[in-house]
């Protein structure tokens, strides 16, 4: 029994970091119709500058987390505006081409700038134990799972009641009345690209602070596809907890199974999922049958 | 002055090519193909095999994703298929190779029944993400079933023998890779032509469209998975035979990304386009150590330290700018500069 609760514990804060990082890919998606496969480079730029910015000033953690808010929002910007927005009017396939170069281009240059060594992320938040009942949890770990929840509960807010959101939503249904209406369809796509790449900067900082700030963290971008898969592309918040599940279910075919499961149990439950429910948990289903 | 090319019976239509001129470039470009290994030095000719395996396997993917348009991350994934099950059935079952190597080619096609089954309820960038969940699923089964794989200590083949052909001599393999390019090549332009191959087209252009034509959505997506990844996996046991030792990370993801750059740089939808982006991917690392070589010493031992890097970064840029200034590839390149030719000075 505490074997289980164990496991379940420890999918969920890795389930957490899928889960940020899924619902970066589906605020994208939603607003733009581009799956970004770069989303994984992108967390791992924001957090190697992190890094580099902790080790150059001796700033407190809280300052060092805004600043690298701002950073990442400035990486989301730049991204999409040297990258996405020249190829406006191109068909998606294209578009997602670029990202998978722009991918290969991020990873390898990152590669070069910072070698390819694993460095450990200090930060005031890590070392501390935690017991709830028979789980054990470092308080990294914990902080994970709480910035998932609170990420995914601004998430669905900003969606819900704000302007912008409100926005980005009117945008994602039906570009050309968006634009009718008022809305600066172009300043939308760049909001998207920021925010999502500071979900997935946050979530790239609280990975290397559990392990390290090492070369492959990256791939953790193409670990999370399963989550958005499963919580639906389109749903943000379905997304996240998407995550949750891939996490958890990836744990406990490694505890009990064995054979490195963790490593693509994720993979196989979306080859299943997209056979019976090809558009997710919580999406919404296309009425086009083909 | 020529005022314009006119075809004028269907056959000459779907004819491979109407024009003599053409034909002798062939012919010249096969004759230097052929004395090639005479001249060349060996790792020339180790080149021109990876140019060759590169440019089958591109065809094959250029075949389900460029003109069927069924996006797949998966190349990595049949390429292993092909390569293991051709070393496999050498080392430990004693197949004679070019069983074998038909066996690659019949192992990724059933396999790419597996996929192609679930994704014909899914477009586009579900099936990229379903081909690379795939591709993720094989290396991992390579890796840990080792009572059939190996698994990480990989697979050494020796004493090959195909047909009459030494395959430890690069001059052997060489010819073998020229005549399985030239023949899938041939085979690629043939489908093209046929009802099959209109009907690849028609169902990228527009499904419904293609569906409302009487086309069986169904049946022409799997030939497409299943014609592609038989060529992909003759890919792969031609690696075997080249490598000679195989190994699990020879098949990562930026194996498949580099597949997909040589299609796009090349030309989407066409066989000449695949064959050029698959010389363009396999030369561009090569080309660029000669020019780092000639850099100042300093900067030449920083860049060789992260010549893997540097590969990665070529072919991201290269994926990059071909889609943003020619999303026709060097392909449709050639062909601008060919009008500007034929219609000078009044080209425009």
């Amino acid at each position: 029994m505490d074997l289980l609760l164990n496991l379940i514990a420890s999918g969920l804060v890795i389930g957490s970091i899928y889960g940020l990082i899924a619902v970066s890919f589906a605020i994208i998606f939603k607003t733009t119709g581009v799956l970004n496969f770069a989303q994984g480079e992108v967390m791992m730029l924001v957090a190697y500058l992190s890094w580099s910015l902790g080790n150059a000033l001796p700033l407190p953690f809280p300052i060092l987390i805004l600043a690298s808010i701002i950073v990442a929002a400035i990486v989301g910007v730049l991204t999409e505006r040297l990258v996405i927005r020249p190829m406006i009017g191109q068909p998606i396939f294209t578009i997602v081409m670029v990202t998978i170069g722009l991918a290969a281009t991020l990873r390898s240059g990152i590669h070069m700038i910072w070698g390819v060594d694993a460095e450990s992320f200090e930060s005031s938040i890590s070392g501390g134990l935690i017991e709830i009942g028979p789980v054990v949890l470092y308080s990294e770990q914990l902080a994970a799972i709480i910035l998932f929840f609170t990420v995914s509960a601004t998430v669905y807010l900003f969606f819900r009641f704000t302007r912008v959101g409100v926005a980005m939503r009117a945008t994602a249904m039906d570009e050309t009345s968006a634009l009718l209406m008022g809305v600066d369809v172009r300043r939308v796509s760049a909001l998207a690209w920021a925010i999502s790449a500071i979900i997935s900067g946050l979530a790239g900082i609280t990975f290397s602070i559990m392990f390290s700030r090492a070369p492959d963290i990256w791939f953790q971008g193409l670990r999370s596809f399963p989550a958005t898969i499963l919580g639906g592309l389109d749903s943000p918040i379905g997304s996240g907890f998407g995550g949750l599940i891939i996490g958890v279910i990836g744990e406990l075919s490694e505890g009990y199974i064995g054979h490195g499961l963790k490593e693509i149990s994720g993979f196989i439950v979306i080859i299943v999922v997209l056979m019976i429910k090809p558009y997710g948990l919580f999406g919404e289903k296309e009425l086009e049958r083909v | 002055m020529r005022t314009g090319h006119y075809i004028e019976t269907y056959s000459t239509h779907v004819k491979l090519s109407d024009s003599r001129t053409v034909w002798h470039w062939i012919g010249i470009l096969l004759l230097i193909l052929v004395t090639f290994p005479i001249l060349a030095s060996n790792y020339f000719l180790a080149l021109a095999i990876t140019v060759f395996i590169a440019a089958i396997g591109a065809i094959g993917l250029n075949l389900l994703t460029g003109v069927t348009g069924l996006i797949s991350l998966g190349q990595a994934g049949f390429l292993a298929a092909g390569c293991y099950t051709t070393g496999l059935l050498i080392t430990d079952y004693s197949w004679p190779p070019e069983l074998a190597l038909l066996a690659s080619g019949v192992m990724a096609a059933l396999l790419s029944l597996v996929v192609g089954i679930p994704s014909l309820r899914l477009k586009g960038l579900y099936l990229a993400i379903t081909t690379m969940a795939f591709s993720f699923i094989i290396t991992h089964f390579l890796l840990y079933a080792e009572d059939i794989t190996h698994g990480p200590y990989g697979v050494r083949i020796e004493n090959l023998d195909f047909l009459g052909l030494d395959l430890s001599s690069p001059a052997q393999l060489y010819y073998l890779a020229l005549a399985i390019t030239v023949l899938t090549a041939v085979a690629a332009l043939n489908i093209l032509r046929s009802r099959v191959g209109r009907a690849f087209t028609a169902i990228r252009d527009h499904d419904i469209a293609a569906r409302m034509m009487g086309i069986s959505l169904t049946r022409y997506k799997l030939i497409a998975f299943v014609v592609s990844s038989f060529i992909v996996g003759i890919a792969g046991g031609l690696m075997a035979f080249q490598f000679q030792f195989i190994n699990v990370d020879l098949f990562n993801l930026l194996l498949s990304v580099e597949a997909l750059a040589m299609i796009i740089v090349g030309g989407l939808g066409s066989v000449p386009g695949a064959i050029l982006g698959a010389i363009f991917i396999v030369l561009l690392p090569e080309a660029t150590r000669e020019v780092i070589d000639l850099l100042p010493s300093g900067i030449t031992d920083l860049l060789s330290t992260y010549i893997y890097e540097l590969r990665g970064l070529l072919t991201g840029l290269a994926i990059i700018i071909m889609l943003r200034l020619k999303p026709h590839g060097l392909i449709g390149l050639w062909q601008d500069v060919k009008r500007y030719w034929t219609h000078w000075p009044l080209s425009v």
